[in-house]
């Protein structure tokens, strides 16, 4: 039934939903953020298997400005290159992939220069309302986020986790051509909340700890439920009070 | 709530001196919590030696798989963890999703989030457990690091030995290394970073079932965690 409505809804706001390979960036002083791409799987497609592979990566900084484009070229499906992602000294968003379809998942790294972590990226789909969906939108998430609230349109739980020693913030992905507002609620109190803006092709990177007080001793779990007017998507960044953000882990 | 309920062994693998928060479900809906209908966890040593079988209640969101580990292994010793999860499909339509939360105390490393492997049931076509081969991959940066880096191998069969070919792969070489596994054995497969003068570039993993498998990075200094991965698997 809801996803019925949502079908409905979708059709009326006359929304579409092309596919898209996304992996999230995040760069800081010290720290590198480097993507790796592939397209291992190919060489199991027949058909698809003959290189040269052409990707380009559309870097959208968190204000959803298109912050740079990388093209690079894959001769053989086991090839892997490494595309660096520069910012100034601090700056996070995601990557979009395009031109060759993906046929393998590709991975982006974060290291301090002595040791790295990986995760990979998600094929999804961004979505793209059209203007007069967008002003509908703007209007009525104007008027709620006076109230502190959005149009639940999407809706997901997700624990954090918050130590004396670590924690793990959200970098929060908007996934639409909107803005997007969404809502980060503490469970099972529902209090406190905060309410993000988040430009299209935007994110943000929340700090757990604006929601929940670390534990004393050991490591507190938070869960989260988070309501956007648009499609989003998080990934989980591992933080530690002694040292910058180095890994980051995607979650269904 | 169904009349039939679907099965799902996860697996993962855990060391003393570290936070290991293991979330039991993932979702939750608008009625109520999402919960397992019931729970076992199951430790086994490196020989398959059970160390500990315990039931969970399912009610609980967040299993604190450090403590446990903490009462039943010494320093430097290592489990294989099982989770013998039973469900409600209709509850999960997909499966449970079990992810955890894993900091080395003290270490002033960032913690790390996991994707806990799904070894065995679910949606029978999204889990690579029916089929003959299992094969799966994992790309390194070539750059050198501090870090080693190794492959952690479980057997969760109850009866058959399983082999496990692991390829390293360099620029113009490869290297093969075959380790084989009886139930509930568990093993770390090191990874050489250099073979012939060439850095490693990636790894495949090909058995015959679905075995635990992580592609875990060391700090070399201390042995701490700093990755702890899931393969990326081939004709699910």
């Amino acid at each position: 039934m809801t996803r019925l409505l949502r079908r409905v809804a979708r059709a009326l706001l006359g929304v579409e939903r092309p596919p898209v390979y996304y992996l999230p960036w995040l760069v800081r002083p010290g720290i590198d953020c480097v993507l790796m791409l592939s397209n291992l799987e190919a060489r199991f497609r027949s058909g698809h298997n003959a290189g040269p592979f052409a990707f380009r990566v559309t870097q959208y900084a968190a204000d959803g400005r298109l912050l740079a484009e990388h093209h690079t070229r894959l001769e053989r499906g086991t090839d892997v290159a490494e595309v660096t992602l520069a910012a100034s000294d601090t700056g996070w968003g995601f990557v979009t992939i395009g031109d060759d379809p993906v046929q393998s998942d590709l991975y982006v790294t974060l290291s301090d220069g002595a040791a790295y972590a990986a995760t990979h990226g998600r094929q999804e789909f961004v979505e793209r309302y059209p203007a007069r969906s967008r002003a509908v939108l703007a209007v009525v998430g104007s008027l709620l986020a006076w109230l502190a609230r959005t149009v639940p349109a999407f809706v997901r739980y997700q624990y954090a986790y918050v130590g004396a020693e670590s924690r793990s913030d959200l970098l929060l992905l908007n996934l639409s051509n909107v803005t997007n507002r969404i809502r980060v609620v503490t469970l099972p109190a529902g209090s406190p909340s905060v309410l993000v803006r988040i430009p299209p092709m935007g994110s943000h990177l929340l700090d757990i700890s604006r929601l929940a007080q670390p534990a004393v001793q050991g490591t507190r779990v938070v869960p989260l439920r988070l309501e956007g007017n648009a499609w989003f998507n998080l990934y989980v960044v591992g933080a530690s009070e002694r040292s910058t953000p180095r890994s980051l882990m995607h979650v269904k | 709530m169904s009349s039939s309920i679907s099965g799902l062994l996860s697996a993962t693998f855990a060391e003393p001196g570290y936070e290991h928060l293991v979330e039991l479900v993932h979702q939750r809906d608008a009625s109520g919590r999402r919960r397992l209908e019931a729970l076992a966890v199951e430790l086994y040593d490196a020989d398959g030696r059970e160390l500990a079988a315990r039931a969970v209640d399912p009610r609980d969101e967040v299993l604190d798989l450090g403590k446990l580990i903490g009462e039943v292994l010494q320093p430097g010793a290592r489990a294989l963890v099982l989770f013998d999860a039973r469900y409600d499909p209709d509850a999960f339509p997909y499966r449970p999703h079990h992810y955890a939360y894993l900091h080395r105390i003290t270490s002033g490393d960032p913690p790390l989030y996991y994707a806990v492997n799904a070894t065995l049931g679910g949606v029978p076509d999204r889990i690579g457990a029916e089929r003959l081969n299992n094969f799966e991959t994992y790309l390194f940066r070539t750059r050198p690091f501090a870090e080693r880096y190794s492959l952690l191998l479980g057997s969760v069969a109850r009866f058959a030995d399983v082999e496990a070919r692991v390829t390293c792969y360099y620029a113009s070489t490869s290297t093969t290394k075959t380790v084989t596994l009886a139930p509930k054995h568990h093993a770390e497969v090191v990874l050489p970073l250099e073979h012939a003068g060439e850095p490693l570039a990636r790894v495949d993993l090909k058995s015959m079932f679905r075995l635990a498998s992580y592609v875990v990075g060391r700090r070399a200094s201390t042995g701490s965690l700093v990755l702890f991965d899931h393969l990326f698997t081939y004709f699910k």
